[in-house]
C-alpha cells in the first residue's frame, strides 16, 4: 500500500466537490478547496463562498465547528502548486471533458509523482478523461463517485481503469473507508456506472407507469415506496428532491452514452408535464413546488399534482397495498389484484431484468449491484434481493408469458436464488453459476454476521448477549425501535455475571436503524393510564441499577451509538465507561420533551462530565448551569463531533466513520481498557441547591418571557433544576451520586403524575412531533 | 466645604463584548493603559495621588482581587498611591468619584484618580457563579434580568417602540457626528492589544435608520417593545477621570474641565430600576440649588431607550441637552466604566459648549439612581 492520506485537495467548489472538501475535514484530514477565478479583486472567492454557504446548509456539511477550519481555499490560477503538498487530488469540476483535460494537463505539471488523482465524474468514461496523458498520470488515476450529499450518502463507486496501480487505487479506498466512511462498490468503466443508471431506469419506468396507468402520485408512491422497500418518498418524492430540472439532464447524458439496445433507450422519454413543471419553476423541493408542495397560502395545506390536469389539489391518502404484499412479499406485490400489482409489475418488471443485464457490463457481482442500490438509493432490499423475494424462477416464467426476454444471469439462476445461507456464511450466485461467499472489506465485524452462527448468551424479550470474539460480548437492543423496558434491565442484570465469568469486556451495539430512540413510552402510557405507579417507579429505579451495575461492573463497557440515541439510549451511553461513537450519532437527553426528566442517572452523569471540563469556570454553578442548559430544552446533537460540544462524549472517547466498523472499533478500545481495569469511583458533588435553582429559574423565566418555552416547560425545568442543583443542599455539604439518583427519581414521578406530561407522551406517541403545551 | 473639580478625563475606545477589537485585552491592562494615559495627559505628579479608586460592576476572575491596585501597579504608579475597588454596579464608578471626592473634604488626599472598567467578553454580567438568595428572588425583583426592567418602564411610562427606536437612531446620528467631527479623540486613549493598536470605538452603527431597527425581533419579552437596538450593547471599556481639590488643581495648572457642586443617589423598586435617575437628579439638583432648567448639559446613560426617555419625560429635560456626543445605545455601556465617562462627559461638554450646569446621571441594576452635578469653573 501506498504511503497514508495526509492531506487532500479538491479542485471545483459546487455542492459535490464542497460537501467532499467537508467530509475529509470531518475525517480531521486538512482539505484545500480550489475553484476558477470569478473576481479579479478577491481571487478565491468562489471557493470561499462555497465554504461560507455549507457553514448556513441544512443538513450541515460538516460535522462540527473545527472541521470548516481544516478546509483552506484558494483559486486554480494562483494556487494549484500547492497540490504538490497533497496525497490526493479529487477533481469535481463541472461534467465537461474539455475542461478537464485541460485541467489534468496542468495538474501533470504540478502534482507529486504518485500521488494519486481521482474524478468524481458522474458520467464520462475513464478511458476518455486520461486521453492525451502520460503513462504515469494514467496510473495514478481512479474514478471516485460520491453521492450527494457526500456527508450523509454512504455510497462511493470506484472505477478503477486497467492502467490503473492497484496499491494507489487500495490507499485510496482504504482511506474513503475508514476516513471517509464510505461503503465502496467497485464499479466498471460504464456509462452512470452502477447505482445512476439503474436508479433512472428505475425512475423513468416508474414514472411512464404512473402516466399510463392513470395512477396519482400518491398511489403511485404508496405501491412504489415503503412495499418495494424503497424509502417512502417513493419516485415522485424522490424526483421532488432531487429537482425536477435535473431529470431532462440525466435522461439526456443516459441517452448520449448508451448503446444501441440498451433497455433504457427504449423507455427514455419527456413527459409534457414535466417540462410544463420545470418552465414554470416547479421544480421539486428546491423550487415553488414539485409533484408534492405545500400550500402556503391554504395554511401550510399538503397538495399534490394531478398529473393529467397540472393543477394542485389537496394532498389524498392513498390506499397502499394489504396483507402480504405491504409486508415484503414482493411476489405477493406484484401479483396483486388492481392498481397495485398493475403498477408494481410496470416498475419491478423492467428494472429487475435490467438490473440483471448490469453483470457484468457494469459490475462483477450482483453484491456491487444490491450494495449500490442499498447504499445509493435508500432501497431496503437491492434488486437481486428483490428477485429472490420473487423467485428467479417465477420472475422468469412471467417474463416468458409476457413474451419478454428473460435475462441470462435470471435464466442461468434456474429455480435457485440469487443468496443463500451456507454453513453460517452468506453466499451470492456467481456468474460461473457457482455460489461464493460473500467477503467484507478487512477488518469489518458485523453482528449480522455473527448472529448467522452462533446463539444469543442471553436472551429477553427486548435485549439479546452475543459473543463477538475475543473475549468480548455484545448487549443488543431487539426491542421495536429499540425501544428500552424493563426487559432490557433484565437482560443487563442477567449479562453482567455473564460476562465476568466467561469475558473480558462488553460493548453495548447493535445493527438496527437508530442506537435507541429510548425508554418505550408507549409501555409508560399504559401503565399510568391503569395508574400502575408503583411499576412505573420500579422502572425507574431499575434502570437506574441495571446502568450503574454496568458502570460499576469489574470489566469495561463500551457504549457504540450511532444513529438517534435518546433519553434512555443516551444515558445507555452516559453510563457506559467509554464510548466508541459513529460520527452520525444524534444523541441527546430529550426527556424535557415529553415532560419527563431523565431518570437513568444522566443528570448525575452529565454533571459530571461537565464539572471536569477544563473550559468551564469553576464554582458551584458553570456545570450545573451547562447541564441544565442542555438538558432543559431537550438538546439534541447532529454528530458525533457536536456530541461532545455538547458534553454527552468525553474528550477519550473515540468516534468511527464508517458504521461498518463501529463493532470492530468498540471492541478495540474495550479491550484496550482491559489491563489493570477498574471499575470508576461513585463521584462526589458539591452543588448549590436552593441558591442554584433559584439562579435556573431566573435563566428559564428569561426564556419564557422571550417566547422560548411554554407554561409547561418552566415546571419541567424547575424539576430538572431541582435534581441539578442537589434539592435542598448546601454548597458546603456533600451529595452522593445515590442522592442525585433519588431526586431524579422523585422528579420523574413528580412529573409523570401530570396530566401535561401524558399529553406531551400521547402526541408524541401519535404524531412523532412535541407537544408544546 | 472646599470645592472640588474634575480636573482630567480619558477612556478607552468602547468595543463590543466577544466580537470587538479588545475582547482578548484583559481589564486590568485595559484600565491600567486608560489611568495612564489620564496621568500623561493631565501632567499631574503621580506622587502626588492618594488613592485609585475603581469601580467594577462585577469584580471577579481577571477583574477581581482588588483590581484598583492592581491596575495602579501595571500602570507603573508609585507604590505609594493606593488602591481600592468599589461595586454599586452601573453606578460604580460614578460612585468612585464620589468617594474621592468625600476623602477630599475629610482631608484625606488632594488627588484620587476614579475609574471603572469592564470587560463583559470576559466576565459574564451576572458574573461566573451567580448564586441569588432564594427567599429574596420569590418575594422581589431584586435579580430580575436589565431588560425586564426596561420593558417594565416602557409600559408604566408609555413609551412606544416607536419613540424608542427614534431615540436610538438619534444617538446614533449624534455619536456617527461627534466621531466625523473628531470630537472624541481627545477623550480616548489608545490601546495597545496584541493585535495592534486600537484608537476609535467599535461600538457606532451610524447606518442605523428607524426602518431598519422597526425589522428587530423583541429581545426580552416577545410581546415587548425594547430590541437589541433600543438596548446598550454589551461593551468591553475603561475609563478614567482626575479628582482633585480645586486648590491643588490650580495650583499645579492642571486642566479644570469642572467643578462638582453635588452628589446623590436613590433606591426605586428594582422592577422598574431604569426610572433611578429621576429621583438622583431632583435630589442632587436641590442639593446644589439648581432647577432643572438651568441645565446646558445633561449625560443621561442610556442602558435603555426607554428609561432614558421615561427619565427625560419626568424630569422635564430638554430632549436638546441630552446626551450631545451620543449615548450608551451608541457608544456603549461597559457597566462599571460607564460612571466616570458620563461625568467626564459632562464636564467636557460643559467647557467645550459654554455652559454653566451639567449633570451625569444613570439608572442601577437592582433599584438606584446616581447623579453629579457639575458647574462650569470657568
Amino acid at each position: 500500500m501506498s504511503e497514508p492520506i495526509k492531506k487532500v485537495c479538491v479542485i471545483g467548489a459546487g455542492t459535490m466537490g464542497a460537501g467532499i472538501a467537508a467530509q475529509v475535514a470531518n475525517a480531521g484530514v486538512p482539505v484545500l478547496l480550489l475553484d476558477i477565478v470569478r473576481d479579479e479583486q478577491d481571487r478565491s472567492s468562489v471557493a470561499r463562498g462555497a465554504v461560507e454557504k455549507m457553514l448556513k446548509t441544512e443538513p450541515a456539511p460538516f460535522m462540527g465547528k473545527g472541521a470548516a477550519r481544516l478546509v483552506e481555499t484558494g483559486n486554480i490560477d494562483d494556487d494549484l502548486a500547492k497540490v504538490a503538498e497533497c496525497d490526493w487530488i479529487v477533481e469535481a469540476i463541472v461534467e465537461r471533458l474539455d475542461l478537464k483535460q485541460a485541467l489534468y494537463a496542468k495538474l501533470e505539471a504540478v502534482r507529486r509523482p504518485g500521488t494519486a488523482i481521482s474524478s468524481n465524474t458522474s458520467t464520462i468514461p475513464l478511458a476518455d478523461l486520461t486521453g492525451g496523458r502520460s503513462e504515469a498520470f494514467t496510473r495514478d488515476f481512479l474514478i471516485t463517485h460520491f453521492f450527494n450529499p457526500p456527508r450523509y450518502m454512504r455510497l462511493i463507486e470506484i472505477v478503477a481503469g486497467p492502467q490503473s496501480d492497484p496499491a494507489l487505487v487500495a490507499s485510496v479506498e482504504d482511506f474513503v473507508d475508514r476516513k471517509l466512511g464510505k461503503s465502496i462498490v467497485a464499479a466498471k468503466d460504464s456509462p452512470g456506472f452502477i447505482a445512476n443508471r439503474l436508479g433512472i431506469f428505475w425512475i423513468q419506468a416508474a414514472m411512464n407507469a404512473a402516466f399510463d396507468q392513470g395512477l396519482t402520485v400518491e398511489e403511485a408512491d404508496a405501491i412504489g415506496g415503503r412495499p418495494m422497500g424503497v424509502p417512502k418518498t417513493g419516485v415522485f418524492g424522490l424526483v421532488d428532491l432531487i429537482g425536477i430540472d435535473l431529470m431532462p439532464h440525466l435522461m439526456q447524458s443516459m441517452t448520449r452514452t448508451l448503446t444501441t439496445g440498451d433497455a433504457y433507450l427504449e423507455i427514455a422519454r419527456d413527459h409534457p408535464l414535466v417540462g410544463k413543471m420545470i418552465e414554470g419553476g416547479y421544480t421539486g423541493r428546491k423550487g415553488k413546488g414539485g409533484f408534492y408542495r405545500v400550500n402556503r397560502e391554504l395554511d401550510k395545506r399538503r397538495e399534490a399534482i394531478d398529473l393529467t390536469t397540472g393543477d394542485y389539489r389537496e394532498m389524498a391518502k392513498a390506499i397502499g397495498p394489504s396483507g402480504a404484499a405491504a409486508k415484503g412479499d414482493i411476489g405477493a406485490l406484484i401479483s396483486a389484484p388492481g392498481k397495485t400489482g398493475a403498477y408494481a409489475w410496470a416498475v419491478l418488471g423492467p428494472t429487475l431484468s435490467y438490473a440483471a443485464s448490469l453483470v457484468p457490463q457494469a459490475a462483477d457481482t450482483i453484491v456491487a449491484i444490491d450494495d449500490a442500490m442499498k447504499l445509493g438509493y435508500n432501497w431496503k432490499w437491492g434488486p437481486f434481493e428483490l428477485i429472490d423475494k420473487i423467485g428467479a424462477a417465477r420472475l422468469a416464467e412471467r417474463y416468458r408469458a409476457e413474451g419478454k426476454a428473460v435475462p441470462a444471469l435470471i435464466e442461468m439462476a434456474g429455480d435457485r436464488s440469487f443468496y443463500r445461507i451456507e454453513e453460517g456464511k452468506r453466499q451470492y450466485l456467481g456468474l460461473d453459476g457457482g455460489y461464493h461467499d460473500i467477503v467484507r472489506r478487512e477488518g469489518i465485524l458485523l453482528l449480522e454476521d455473527i448472529k448467522r452462527t452462533s446463539q444469543p448468551l442471553v436472551k429477553t424479550g427486548s435485549a439479546a448477549l452475543w459473543d463477538v470474539g475475543d473475549g468480548v460480548a455484545a448487549l443488543e437492543f431487539t426491542g421495536k425501535m429499540n425501544a428500552l423496558d424493563g426487559e432490557v434491565m433484565k437482560a443487563v442484570q442477567k449479562a453482567i455475571p455473564i460476562v465476568q465469568k466467561g469475558f473480558k469486556a462488553l460493548v453495548i451495539y447493535n445493527e438496527g436503524s437508530n442506537f435507541s430512540a429510548g425508554a418505550n413510552l408507549g409501555l409508560a402510557m399504559f401503565a399510568v393510564n391503569i395508574a400502575a405507579w408503583g411499576e412505573i417507579e420500579k422502572l425507574v429505579e431499575g434502570g437506574q441499577k441495571a446502568l450503574k451495575a454496568l458502570k460499576y461492573a469489574p470489566f469495561p463497557v463500551v457504549a457504540a451509538p450511532f444513529g438517534m440515541a435518546l433519553g434512555g439510549g443516551c444515558e445507555f451511553v452516559l453510563n457506559a465507561d467509554a464510548a466508541q461513537v459513529h460520527s452520525e450519532t444524534y444523541m441527546g437527553l430529550v426527556e424535557t420533551g415529553v415532560g419527563l426528566i431523565p431518570g437513568w442517572g444522566g443528570c448525575g452523569e452529565m454533571l459530571d462530565r461537565w464539572r471536569s471540563n477544563p473550559a468551564l469556570p469553576k464554582g458551584p454553578i458553570p456545570a450545573v448551569a451547562k447541564t441544565f442548559e442542555t438538558v432543559s430544552v431537550a438538546t439534541v446533537s447532529r454528530s458525533a463531533a457536536e456530541a461532545r460540544e455538547h458534553g454527552f462524549l468525553r474528550p477519550s472517547d473515540g468516534i468511527t466513520m464508517n458504521r461498518d466498523r463501529l463493532l470492530a472499533d468498540a471492541k478495540a478500545r474495550a479491550l484496550a481498557m482491559v489491563e489493570g481495569y477498574e471499575a470508576p469511583k461513585p463521584p462526589e458533588f458539591r452543588l448549590p441547591g436552593p441558591s442554584g435553582r433559584a439562579a435556573l429559574k431566573l435563566a428559564a423565566d428569561a426564556m419564557h418571557k422571550r417566547g422560548l418555552a411554554t407554561d409547561y416547560d418552566l415546571v419541567v425545568a424547575d424539576d430538572l433544576a431541582q435534581v441539578l442543583t442537589g434539592g435542598d443542599a448546601d454548597w458546603i455539604d456533600t451529595v452522593t451520586e445515590a442522592d442525585l439518583l433519588k431526586l431524579e427519581r422523585k422528579a420523574f414521578m413528580a412529573r409523570i403524575h401530570d396530566p401535561r406530561t401524558m399529553a406531551r407522551i400521547e402526541q408524541m406517541l401519535e404524531t412523532g412531533k412535541p407537544l408544546r403545551n | 466645604m472646599r470645592d472640588i473639580v474634575i480636573a482630567g478625563y480619558a477612556r478607552s475606545p468602547f468595543h463590543l463584548a466577544g466580537k470587538g477589537a479588545l475582547a482578548r485585552v484583559r481589564p486590568d491592562d485595559l484600565a491600567a493603559q486608560v489611568i495612564r494615559g489620564l496621568v500623561d495627559r493631565t501632567g499631574v505628579d503621580a506622587a502626588d495621588i492618594e488613592d485609585i479608586i475603581v469601580g467594577c460592576a462585577f469584580p471577579e476572575g481577571e477583574q477581581g482581587l482588588n483590581v484598583a491596585r492592581l491596575i495602579g501597579l501595571l500602570a507603573d504608579l508609585p507604590l505609594s498611591v493606593g488602591g481600592m475597588t468599589v461595586n454599586r454596579f452601573c453606578g460604580s464608578s460614578m460612585s468612585a468619584i464620589h468617594i474621592a471626592m468625600g476623602q477630599i473634604e475629610i482631608g484625606a488626599g488632594e488627588a484620587f484618580i476614579a475609574a471603572g472598567v469592564e470587560s463583559m467578553s470576559r466576565v459574564p454580567m451576572s458574573g461566573f457563579n451567580p448564586l441569588p438568595n432564594p427567599a429574596l428572588a420569590a418575594k422581589s425583583a431584586a435579580y430580575l434580568g436589565m431588560g425586564d426592567t426596561a420593558e417594565n418602564v416602557a409600559t408604566k411610562y408609555q413609551i412606544t417602540r416607536v419613540q424608542q427606536e427614534a431615540f436610538a437612531v438619534s444617538s446614533q446620528k449624534k455619536a456617527a457626528a461627534a466621531r466625523e467631527g473628531g470630537k472624541l479623540v481627545d477623550e480616548i486613549v489608545p490601546i495597545t492589544t496584541k493585535a495592534g493598536t486600537v484608537s476609535e470605538d467599535g461600538t457606532l452603527r451610524p447606518e442605523t435608520t428607524a426602518e431598519g431597527l422597526a425589522g428587530l425581533k423583541p429581545a426580552f419579552d416577545q410581546n415587548g417593545s425594547v430590541t437589541a437596538g433600543t438596548s446598550s450593547p454589551l461593551t468591553d471599556g475603561a475609563s478614567a477621570v482626575l479628582v482633585t481639590s480645586e486648590d491643588y488643581a490650580r495650583a499645579h495648572n492642571l486642566p479644570i474641565l469642572a467643578r462638582i457642586k453635588a452628589v446623590a443617589v436613590s433606591g426605586c423598586a428594582p422592577e422598574i430600576m431604569g426610572i433611578g435617575p429621576v429621583e438622583a437628579t431632583r435630589k442632587a439638583l436641590k442639593r446644589g440649588g439648581v432647577d432643572v432648567g438651568q441645565l446646558d448639559v445633561v449625560e443621561l446613560n442610556e442602558a435603555f431607550a426607554s428609561q432614558a426617555l421615561a427619565c427625560m419625560h419626568d424630569l422635564g429635560i430638554d430632549e436638546s441637552k441630552v446626551n450631545l456626543d451620543g449615548g450608551g445605545i451608541a457608544i456603549g455601556h461597559p457597566l462599571g466604566a460607564t460612571g466616570a465617562r458620563i461625568v467626564g462627559k459632562a464636564a467636557s461638554l460643559l467647557k467645550r459648549e459654554g455652559g454653566k450646569y451639567a449633570i451625569a446621571t444613570q439608572c442601577i441594576g437592582g433599584g438606584q439612581g446616581i447623579a453629579t452635578l457639575l458647574e462650569a469653573a470657568e
